[in-house]
Order: structure tokens, then C-alpha cells, then sequence
């Protein structure tokens, strides 16, 4: 290991005094993976207890969708977009944004879609 | 920067009794730790951990947090990233936890047998329980800590401003973190979780948003835009509108105003050695040199040529002698007298000689005898040149006839070339009497006919063009923004035409019988295919010529005249190369323009990034919507203290904005008062040092028995008081 490494302890030392399982003995080399549950995993689980619906938790204290009118603007410029391309699905500003829009590659196209989650996945 | 790294070791770990507790505020972005009372924590490092291989032992070693990037270098991380514990706001990985955790109590100088503290550590509203449950499980066995305690960051935040006076005991907190947005109400100094309100974006998204939008306008540098980079371009430039629209329009429009909040960032780039045109005496030393190189040549070509000259005449000399002596030589010993000087004859002698004249009269640059008044005499005297032809055959010997043969060629050819000759002749003097009479037209009447050439001169130039377009057909009708060209498109008119006979020939004979070849049209396939389609070649010379007699003829007489590149010449559009301009200094500049509001503006319209979750101002009329008392007086002390704390409350502007927001949504008349975190990013750890920090927090506090005795749905409702 380089010197300069050694000296700004960049790495993380394997065995710590102050522990009482060290890490290469809770996940030993070697062995498959430890599978954590995700997130939905957990939040699955949580709906299973059956908790009272009153009380709070991290599902229903999640704020629902906006009462607003949906915001459009421009996918390329960030301008106030009055026109919509039924071709590529963008939303432009004026006619200059879509002459641009019409020369994107489409590999771009589902680029600024997938900024609004807005592209098509193929699966 | 608000957010610094500190990870140097500490070395007074010793000196801090075991009821003295350790505070952890784990952030999704930031981790930090230290010890209860203090006001600073003592080690801050980005909550993430690498784990590349070291390039020359290639080990597999752990890196947690942010270090200096120079020092990576020794490291392979194209393997892996940099790996976060969370998921969202919630820890799920607790391997990595367990890598941070370890990396943070070394670095706060921890050396005993175990972690002898009481243990305060933030986690985010109403963490699940199998979360929570998983982080008290981790240190308890493998930490073996005294006693733990969960709380609330932004709570945490919340407590330590209101002790400074900044808010009330009523109030809203808003927190826009790294991946979350939370709304706490707080009645009587305390959070009611039952108003809570999440919306899934933070400072992730806005980086992101803005790291996508650039790496979009500027494809070519892609690479500059880092993590980190982003990350600092955000919090130094990004703000939030008073009035998104407005702003955008008035960027929209241009103007001094969206110049000045434009920002640039000028990448590094060097100007390309300019090729400096050179000084008078330069120019004076090469044209002397090229004068010398010059002048030597030429004397060199000189002494070259008089020498070649000498020789000749020397030749010539030579030749005239042995012709006078053969001359006076008896015709019996002419034969000896010329095996001596290698000569078979004097006919030969005679043939050099002439031809040894000519090359000396070459020398010396004398002309040469007349092309055409040599073909004049070869005319006059064409019975004498063949004067075998009219003999007829019967009278010659063998020789003869074959010489006679001869003759009749070299006459055929000679009157051919002779034709050929009147013919240009004549057709130049068609031309001349052409143009005479344009010209006469011209004098008659020169607007018209310049009108007239021009039309004639777009006529021409569009049946050509039409004609080379059909031919190769590249990418005309091409308006699809996919901007791909097919297979179709790639292949000239005679390529599509052949593969077009071949599929049908083909298709045709996929069914039933094959019977190709039993009449004989079905032949004429392959002259078809053979084919190029050249057929219409002449035509298209024919108009080509005419077309460049047009424009020669129109620039002669039209100075604005500027001919269209020319049709002969040119490729398809597809195949020439483009045109490379030198790269300029602008090339190196990413404008930060509308992006530096936009991108936080998610916060306050999640939709622009397609989540469908309300903003900032609205989350407080749902937060105070969902609380169980629908008291007036109560929702009036809660926005007279709206108070913000978290990473992304630091953008310029977000107060007003928020400000204005809530005054849409809430009933007119309503007191509304934003304020912003004495420190937005360090208040939550100050706050829960402070809490740590009272004689009574053990009683929050639970042990490891606690832990497994009182069983899982009593964790899930553990949750601390926050007013000792």
C-alpha cells in the first residue's frame, strides 16, 4: 500500500478493537450475499401488521398528489411550454425549441422524457 | 460550501466518562458524530462507502466517506460506486452501516473492548420498525453500546431554535433534505406525528435534475460533470424564483437583466497557437532562398542543356565526316568501311543523322517544323506517300503487298485525324457565331437576357441536381427525428432497383414449381440486374456541359452571379465531410441560465420530475389539514411560525417564495411568518447534543434487555418526549 494512502488512513481498517463480532466474521468471504430487504420490501411488510389506520406511519404520513394544475414548461429551455410534439411527446416554447426537438436522436428524446419519467420503457 | 468534511482522528476518547453519551445524526447525505454538550460535532463525512480494489495488491478494501479524490487513484472504482446505507430517507443496508459505523467511532478515537456510551441517533419519521429495529440489533451486539435513543433530526433542529428564540412552541417545521421533503407540526413544543407530511424529494433530485440537464445541453463534456461538481455548481449558483414564470419569461426574452443572472463557467481551454503571419524580413530571407534554390536550378539546367548541345554537335560532326568519307570510299569497300563504325548502312548513317539534327534543334529550343504545314505536305503529296495503294494487287511481289497494306492503314488514319480536325474546326466556329449572337442579344436587350440566362442557369441546375438525386437518393425525404437512416436510404437508385428484382425474382419463385428459365424472358433478369442505370448518361453530360457554359458565361457578365457548388463535383450530402470549425472559448463554457431555477423549483412542483406529490407551500395546508384539531386560533400560531431547516432550505429565496405560497393557500388574513435555521445543516446535531446532553435523558433512553424484552410493537411505538 502507498505511503500516502497509509498515512491518510483512507482505508478502512478490517479488525476494530472496540467491536464485538468483527465484519470478516459476520459476512465471511466467500459466502453469499446478505439479501436486505428494500424499502417496498419493508413498507410490505408494515401493511401486513395491520396497524390501526389512525396512527401514523412512514406509508399514510406520505403527502398526496398536488390539488394544482399541472405545471408545463418547456422539456429543453425550462421556458413556459404552450405547444406539445404528438411525435416525440416533448413540450416546446416556440417554434425555434421545435425545429430543435425535430432534430434530436431519439436516444435524447427519451432522455428529457425519462427527466419527467415521461419515456417509454421497453421491458 | 456549507457542507465541510471533518475526519481527522480524535485522540481525547479517553477522557469522556461511559455515561457521557455519543451523538450520531445519520443523514442520508451526511453523517456526522460527537460527543453530548459539545456545540460542534467532531467528525462529518458523506454517509457512503466505496469499495474498490487496490490496483497493485488487488484487495478488495473498504472507503467510507469522502476523501481526497487524488489519493483514488491507486484504486480501481470502475467496479463499484460509492453505495449509500438508505434506501429513500430509511437505513436498509446494514452492512454498509456497520462500514460507516465503524469508520465513524474510530475516527472518534474509540479504542476500549466496546462502545461504553449511551447512544443518540437520528432516524427519519416514523422509520418501520424492522429498520429500526435492525440499527438497535447492530449496536447492541456488535458495538455492545450502553443504552440507545432515536430521534428525530428536524425535531431536533426545531428544539434547538426555539431555545434561541427563533420559533414558537407552535409551529411548522419543513425540512427539504437529501431525498425527502417532511412537514412536522408542532403543538406545545412537541412534533405531532399525526399532521406529518413527506413528499419524496430533496437535494438528490435537484442535483440529479441538474445534472441531466447539462450533461443533455452540453453532450461533449459529459464527463465534467461529476457528482461532486454538480453538487457545488447547486449550492453556489441555484435559487428559487419568486415567481417561476415570470422569471422565465424574462429569460425568455432576453435582455441586460437575464445576462446578469446568467452564469458561465469557462472550463479550462487552451487557444490554439495562432498562425502568426510572418514578419517582412521573413518573408525577404525565404524569397531569397527560393531565388538561390531558384537561380542554381536553372544554371544547373543550363550547363545541363550546352552540354547536351556540345555532344550532338560533336555527334553531328562525327556523322558528316564518315558521310564524306563515305563518299569518297569505293562502292566495293563501303561494306568494310562501315563494320568499323557499326553502321549497316549509309540509309542508316543518313536516319541518325537527321534525327541527331532534330534533337540538337530541340536543344536549342529552335521550333519545331510546323504540325499542321507537315500534315499540309503530307496532303500535297499523298499519291507520293502511298504510292502503292492504286497499284493493283497482282502487280506486286509479297513484300510489296504487305507494304501496300501498310500504306492503305496509315492513309485511313491520317484522313480520320484529318476529319476529326475540320470538325472542331467547325464546331468552334458554330460556338463563336453562338455567342456572337448572345452577345447581339445581350446589346439588344440586357436585362431580359440576364433574366433569361438566370432562369435558364436554375432550370439547368435543377434538372441536374434532380437527376443526381434520383440516382443516389440519399436522405431526402428523411423527417423523422429518430434521425437514422435505413437500410433503404444507404443504397443508390441502381443498388434498391437491382436488390428490388432480386427479392421479387426470388419471392416469385418461392412458390409452387420452379419454372425460372423455361421461357427466355426470364433471362433478361440478369441483363436487368447487370444493369448499372448509366443509360441516361448522355443526357445528363449534355446538360452538365450546358450548365457550366451558363454559369461561366453568367459570371462573365452578372458580377453578383455566384455559381451553386458545384454539381459535377459534389457528393451526397451524406458522405462529405463537415465542415470542422475551430474550437473557440465558448465551446468551453457551460451558461447557467434558466437551469439555476429550475431545477430547485421541483420543490416546490415535484411533478416537473414526474413525481406526483405536492410541493413545499402546499405541504403545509395538508400537514395542517391533517391534524386532529381543527382549531382556527391553532392553524393561525402554526404559520406564524413556519420554520426551515434541512440542506435545501439554504437556496436564496426559498423563504419568500414559501412565504407567498402559504399566503395563497391559507385564509386571508392569516399571521405567516417563514424563518430559516440558525444553520440549516448543522442545527439537528447541535440540537440533539443539547438533548443528550440533560441530566434526564436516560429516561428516553433503552437498553439491551429493554430491547429484548419488551419485544418488537413496543419499539415500534417507542418514541422520546423532546421537552425534558
Amino acid at each position: 500500500m502507498e505511503a500516502e494512502v497509509i498515512k491518510a488512513e483512507l482505508v478502512l481498517p478490517t479488525h476494530m478493537s472496540f467491536k464485538r463480532i468483527q465484519m470478516y466474521e459476520k459476512y465471511p468471504k466467500g459466502q453469499s450475499k446478505v439479501r436486505w430487504k428494500q424499502l417496498k420490501q419493508i413498507l410490505q411488510a408494515e401493511i401486513c401488521q395491520n396497524y390501526s389506520p389512525d396512527e401514523p406511519n412512514y406509508v399514510n404520513i406520505e403527502s398526496p398528489p398536488s390539488m394544482q394544475p399541472c405545471k408545463r414548461i418547456c422539456d429543453i429551455t425550462g421556458f413556459e411550454a404552450p405547444y406539445h410534439d404528438p411525435r416525440t411527446n416533448l413540450r416546446y416554447a416556440n417554434a425555434d425549441v421545435f425545429k430543435l426537438v425535430r432534430s434530436l436522436p431519439n436516444e435524447y428524446v427519451q432522455r428529457y422524457l425519462a427527466l419527467r419519467k415521461a419515456a417509454v420503457v421497453l421491458r | 460550501m456549507p457542507f465541510i468534511s471533518k475526519i481527522q482522528r480524535q485522540t481525547d476518547y479517553n477522557r469522556f466518562p461511559p455515561s457521557t453519551p455519543i451523538v450520531i445524526d445519520n443523514g442520508a447525505s451526511y453523517f456526522r458524530i460527537g460527543w453530548a454538550g459539545e456545540t460542534e460535532p467532531r467528525v462529518i463525512f458523506r454517509n457512503i462507502v466505496q469499495r474498490p480494489r487496490h490496483k497493485s495488491t488487488g484487495e478488495t478494501v473498504t472507503i467510507v466517506g469522502d476523501h481526497d479524490p487524488a489519493l483514488l487513484k491507486y484504486f480501481d472504482c470502475t467496479r463499484s460506486g460509492p453505495r449509500s446505507a438508505f434506501d429513500s430517507n430509511v437505513v436498509f443496508q446494514f452492512e454498509i452501516m456497520e462500514y460507516v459505523l465503524d469508520f465513524a467511532f474510530d475516527r472518534l478515537g474509540a479504542n476500549g473492548s466496546r462502545i461504553d456510551h449511551p447512544i443518540l441517533i437520528t432516524e427519519c419519521v416514523c422509520n418501520p420498525v424492522h429498520s429500526r429495529s435492525k440499527m438497535a440489533e447492530l449496536l447492541f451486539e456488535t458495538y455492545g453500546v450502553r443504552s440507545v435513543a432515536f430521534g428525530v433530526d428536524a425535531v431536533f433542529s426545531y428544539k434547538y431554535n426555539q431555545l434561541h428564540g427563533i420559533c414558537e412552541k407552535d409551529g411548522l417545521a419543513i425540512c427539504p433534505g437529501f431525498t425527502t421533503t417532511h412537514v412536522i407540526p408542532f403543538v406545545d413544543g412537541e412534533p405531532v406525528y399525526k399532521g406529518c407530511c413527506r413528499s419524496n424529494i430533496g437535494g438528490y433530485h435537484i442535483t440529479d435534475y441538474l445534472k441531466q440537464l447539462l450533461s443533455l445541453k452540453y453532450p461533449h463534456h459529459m464527463a465534467r460533470f461529476t457528482w461532486e461538481k454538480v453538487e457545488d455548481l447547486k449550492m453556489e449558483h441555484c435559487y428559487i424564483a419568486p415567481d417561476y414564470a415570470l422569471e422565465a419569461q424574462l429569460f425568455q426574452k432576453g435582455g441586460k437583466e437575464a445576462e446578469y443572472k446568467t452564469r458561465c463557467w469557462q472550463l479550462p481551454w487552451v487557444p490554439l497557437p495562432t498562425e502568426e503571419p510572418p514578419s517582412e524580413a521573413e518573408i525577404a530571407r525565404k524569397a531569397a532562398i527560393r531565388e538561390r534554390q531558384g537561380q542554381r536550378l536553372r544554371e544547373m539546367a543550363e550547363a545541363k542543356r550546352s552540354s547536351r548541345i556540345n555532344e550532338l554537335e560533336n555527334q553531328l560532326q562525327g556523322l558528316e565526316f564518315l558521310l564524306q568519307q563515305l563518299g569518297q570510299v569505293q562502292e566495293e569497300d563501303i561494306q568494310s568501311f562501315l563494320s568499323e563504325t557499326g553502321y549497316g548502312s549509309k540509309l542508316e548513317i543518313e536516319l541518325t543523322l537527321t534525327k541527331v539534327t532534330q534533337s540538337l534543334r530541340k536543344a536549342k529550343g529552335e521550333p519545331k517544323p510546323d504540325q499542321a504545314e507537315n500534315e499540309e505536305k503530307a496532303d500535297s503529296c499523298t499519291s507520293d506517300k502511298y504510292p502503292l495503294i492504286n497499284v493493283p494487287d497482282n502487280m506486286l511481289t509479297p513484300e510489296q503487298l504487305k507494304e501496300k497494306k501498310r500504306q492503305i492503314f496509315l492513309k485511313i488514319t491520317t484522313e480520320g485525324r484529318q476529319r476529326a480536325k475540320q470538325k472542331r474546326v467547325e464546331e468552334e466556329l458554330e460556338r463563336e457565331r453562338k455567342t456572337q449572337q448572345d452577345e447581339e442579344r445581350r446589346l439588344e436587350n440586357p436585362q431580359l437576357y440576364l433574366e433569361q440566362m438566370h432562369t435558364k442557369y436554375k432550370e439547368l441546375y435543377e434538372k441536374v441536381e434532380q437527376r443526381k438525386r434520383l440516382k443516389t437518393n440519399g436522405g431526402h425525404t428523411n423527417g423523422s427525428s429518430s434521425g437514422g437512416v435505413g437500410r433503404g436510404e444507404r443504397l443508390n437508385a441502381a443498388q434498391r432497383e437491382r436488390m428490388r428484382l432480386l427479392t421479387t425474382a426470388a419471392f416469385d419463385r418461392g412458390k409452387g414449381e420452379d419454372t425460372f428459365g423455361a421461357k427466355d424472358e426470364d433471362w433478361q433478369l440478369y441483363k436487368l440486374m447487370g444493369k448499372d442505370n448509366d443509360d441516361d448518361d448522355d443526357g445528363a453530360d449534355e446538360d452538365e456541359a450546358e450548365l457550366a457554359r451558363v454559369s461561366s458565361r453568367l459570371q462573365e457578365i452578372d458580377p453578383t452571379f455566384v455559381p451553386k457548388p458545384e454539381p459535377t463535383a459534389s457528393q451526397p450530402a451524406a458522405t462529405e465531410v463537415p465542415h470542422v470549425r475551430p474550437l473557440t472559448k465558448e465551446d468551453f463554457q457551460i451558461v447557467l441560465g434558466v437551469e439555476r431555477f429550475r431545477c430547485p423549483e421541483i420543490l416546490f412542483h415535484p411533478n416537473l420530475v414526474g413525481i406526483d406529490q405536492v410541493g413545499l407551500d402546499e405541504m403545509t395546508g395538508v400537514s395542517i389539514r391533517r391534524l386532529p384539531s381543527k382549531d382556527k386560533a391553532l392553524a393561525n400560531r402554526l404559520t406564524s411560525s413556519v420554520f426551515m431547516t434541512g440542506g435545501c432550505s439554504l437556496f436564496p429565496g426559498i423563504n419568500e417564495r414559501l412565504e407567498a405560497g402559504i399566503r395563497m393557500l391559507q385564509p386571508c388574513g392569516s399571521p405567516i411568518k417563514v424563518v430559516r435555521a440558525l444553520d440549516p445543516v448543522l442545527d439537528a446535531w447541535r440540537g440533539a447534543s443539547l438533548y443528550a446532553a440533560n441530566s434526564r435523558f436516560h429516561q428516553q433512553t433503552f437498553s439491551r434487555s429493554d430491547y429484548y424484552e419488551k419485544g418488537e410493537d413496543w419499539l415500534r411505538q417507542y418514541q422520546v418526549r423532546y421537552t425534558l
